[in-house]
């Protein structure tokens, strides 16, 4: 089982690296700065000692050759930064006049300047600085300071400069952590409730986020769980009305089976089969459609939309119930101004139409008049009919529902296909107000289309 | 037993009918809220079989308003109702079932399964938890719908079962002719006048004059040392 890493985890090693890398650029630059520093300490140090010394010979001549060789006092150092300085003297014929300290006898040269020596035998370098006393030049004082101990003050200061980073690198470091564990509460907070997120509940992550950054989140997460119970809540409501309109007609067929089981009346048993036989024909009917809706949710996945005339279609489509209405003593027509392009898919659309004209036929009494109506520039087809109201609620009370909010008999689930095949066409299906002259008029309108009214 | 079906589906509707007919019960249907609250108002039903989508409104609300009714008057408030759907979800039936319906059967349905289930119902609403009736030396079997006298099994018609049965539910309680006859039959049913007299003069021939008596004036019962 692999573990997962921690946001807190992830940004407390990215901020500590860092730190670390700032903290050893600190200490690189304060021991840099420490090293610089000592030298020109150091260098400063040998010119005021030489300048102290002219002084002092001058006020006390003579201090004539003269080589103290005795060694230092160790109760004369007794200060961290106390350097052991050695001092030359000497005349302006290079003659020593005097010698102090431990460093080997400096070549005399008429310069006066800073300069490192390298002295003795094995030669050790040595700092060193000289000067004459004025402009006569009667004397010239170097004094010199062992470079290795310069090395050892200047390790020393850059030492001291650097330490405080020691120290502060772990308190740093956890004051950044709490800090960072702290700053991120609104984001575990939010982690914690996406986490026990209940998807039943509608914005289940409330508005309870004050940072603009986590509120973006909770809406859209909430933007989204919203959206999922629309689609769940049309699904349930598909599955509802399916489940009516496939269980009703079984449970008439289960009933009227057993009633056929015990003897009855001949005119009964006619009756009772012809119900049966309608009820099988009402769940085919069901299955039908159950089949178009799949193949419209199929269509929509997998194939891709085609040029077409939706007034071919429709004018084919018409001319396959021809045979019905005239039969049932329905007045279908058409009314079409022409070509009608659209990109679709035309199996789909002839269907749609199918079912819209097989419900006009079914649903209202012989003599009415169905007409099939086309608007290429507005982008609709409709399907109208002038049976009037009266003669829908008498059909009603025989089984046939002419409520659209309302499914019986397939003509609701007829209605779910049609507006299935107009979303597949980004369009829409609604009742609208019939025209002049009809009664209902239900009607798909296309995307493609410039709605005019 | 006196059962209301209130379904809109013409096909179930007259199925019931039948096959409610065929275990000697009186069915009667109604196809909306309305019809079906006026027929509650008007007479006593042993049970109600509930279609929840109706025309008129739903079936939900019916209940209700059962429920509701004030007690110790028509509609009455206690008939058991078993509700019939063919509606999927879950959530419905929980709401159905704590608005007070007793039972729930989902469309398709056994129509023995329906049958047992509203026998279940009416012991229930009797305060009764066996299934078979002894009272004295009757045991009967509504289910099976057969009678035993002292243990030996006697054929009564499916008429007078039922007579039979209306009264040992209720002994030693009286029942008037129109009591028995508001069980027994529906308002399609075309009654003689003397129709409860004719099937309690068979019964008494079958099992014996003391096994229903008469008291004059008022009704008839079965004593509970029979």
């Amino acid at each position: 089982m692999t573990t997962q890493r921690s946001l807190t985890q992830h940004l407390i090693t990215w901020s500590l690296s860092a730190l670390l890398i700032v903290w050893v650029g600190f200490i690189v630059l304060a021991y840099r700065t420490g090293i610089h520093e000592a030298d020109e300490l150091t260098d400063g140090h040998l010119a005021s000692v030489a300048r102290l010394q002219l002084v002092q010979n001058t006020a006390t001549q003579p201090l004539a050759n003269m080589w103290d060789k005795s060694p230092g006092r160790p109760d004369l150092k007794n200060h961290d930064y106390q350097r052991s300085l050695s001092v030359v003297v000497w005349d302006a014929g290079g003659r020593v006049l005097s010698r102090n300290g431990d460093a080997p006898l400096p070549p005399f040269t008429l310069s006066e300047s800073f300069e490192t020596l390298q002295l003795g035998s094995p030669p050790v370098a040595w700092r060193a600085f000289s000067r004459w006393d004025g402009p006569t030049q009667q004397k010239k004082v170097m004094v010199l300071l062992s470079v290795s101990e310069r090395d050892d003050l200047a390790q020393d200061i850059a030492e001291q400069m650097a330490e405080p980073g020691f120290w502060l690198l772990p308190f740093t470091a956890l004051a950044l952590g709490l800090a960072i564990r702290r700053g991120l509460q609104p984001l575990y907070a939010l982690s914690r409730d996406v986490d026990a997120l209940d998807i039943r509940q509608p914005s289940p992550l409330g508005n309870s986020y004050p940072q603009q950054e986590l509120r973006a989140v909770a809406d859209s997460i909430n933007t989204l769980v919203d959206r999922y119970h629309t689609v769940l809540k049309r699904e349930r409501e598909l599955t509802d009305e399916l489940a009516h309109e496939l269980r009703t007609p079984l449970t008439s067929i289960t009933l009227q089976a057993r009633a056929l089981r015990t003897p009855a009346a001949e005119a009964d048993r006619q009756a009772m089969l012809a119900r049966l036989e309608r009820d099988a024909l009402s769940a085919g009917q069901v299955l039908s459609d159950l089949l178009a809706l799949a193949r419209a949710s199929r269509t929509e996945l997998v194939e891709r939309g085609q040029a077409l005339d939706l007034d071919t279609i429709a004018r084919n489509v018409v001319a396959e119930f021809a045979q019905m209405a005239h039969r049932s003593g329905h007045q279908l027509a058409l009314s079409s101004p022409g070509p009608f392009p659209l990109t679709g898919h035309p199996v789909l659309l002839s269907l749609a139409l199918r079912n819209l004209i097989e419900n006009a036929l079914s649903h209202t009494p012989g003599g009415t008049r169905v007409e099939v109506q086309l608007d290429p520039d507005a982008g609709w087809l409709q399907v109208c009919d002038d049976a009037a109201q009266s003669v829908a609620r008498a059909l009603s009370a025989t089984g046939i529902e002419n409520d659209p909010t309302v499914s019986a008999l397939g003509l609701g689930l007829g209605h779910r296909v049609v507006q299935k095949i107009a979303v597949v066409h980004g369009g829409g299906f609604e009742q609208v107000t019939p025209p002049t002259g009809y009664q209902r008029c239900y009607r798909l309108v296309f995307k493609t289309a410039n709605p005019q009214g | 037993m006196r059962v209301l079906v209130v379904e809109d589906d013409e096909g179930i509707a007259t199925g019931l009918e039948a096959h409610l007919r065929k275990l000697g019960w009186a069915a009667d249907v109604t196809d909306g809220v309305a019809s079906a609250w006026a027929a509650l108002c008007a007479e006593p039903f042993d049970l109600v079989l509930l279609d929840l989508g109706l025309r008129d409104g739903d079936g939900a609300e019916l209940l209700h308003r059962l429920r509701q009714a004030p007690p110790k008057r028509l509609p009455d408030a206690a008939t058991p109702v078993l509700i019939m759907t063919a509606r999927d979800q879950v959530a419905s039936r929980i709401a159905a079932l704590d608005r007070g319906a007793d039972d729930y059967m989902s469309k398709p349905f056994d129509p023995d399964e329906l049958a047992a289930r509203m026998r279940a119902l009416r012991r229930r609403s009797v305060g009764r938890a066996q299934a078979v009736l002894r009272c004295g030396t009757l045991e009967l079997d509504p289910a099976a719908r057969t009678l035993k006298q002292a243990g030996q099994p006697v054929a009564l018609s499916t008429r007078e079962f039922s007579v039979l049965l209306t009264l040992v539910e209720v002994s030693p309680r009286v029942l008037s002719r129109a009591q028995i006859e508001a069980r027994l039959y529906n308002w399609d049913s075309v009654l003689d006048s003397n129709a409860v007299e004719v099937h309690v003069h068979h019964l008494r021939k079958k099992l014996g004059s003391a096994v229903i008596c008469t008291l004059r004036g008022v009704g008839y019962f079965v004593p509970e040392d029979t």
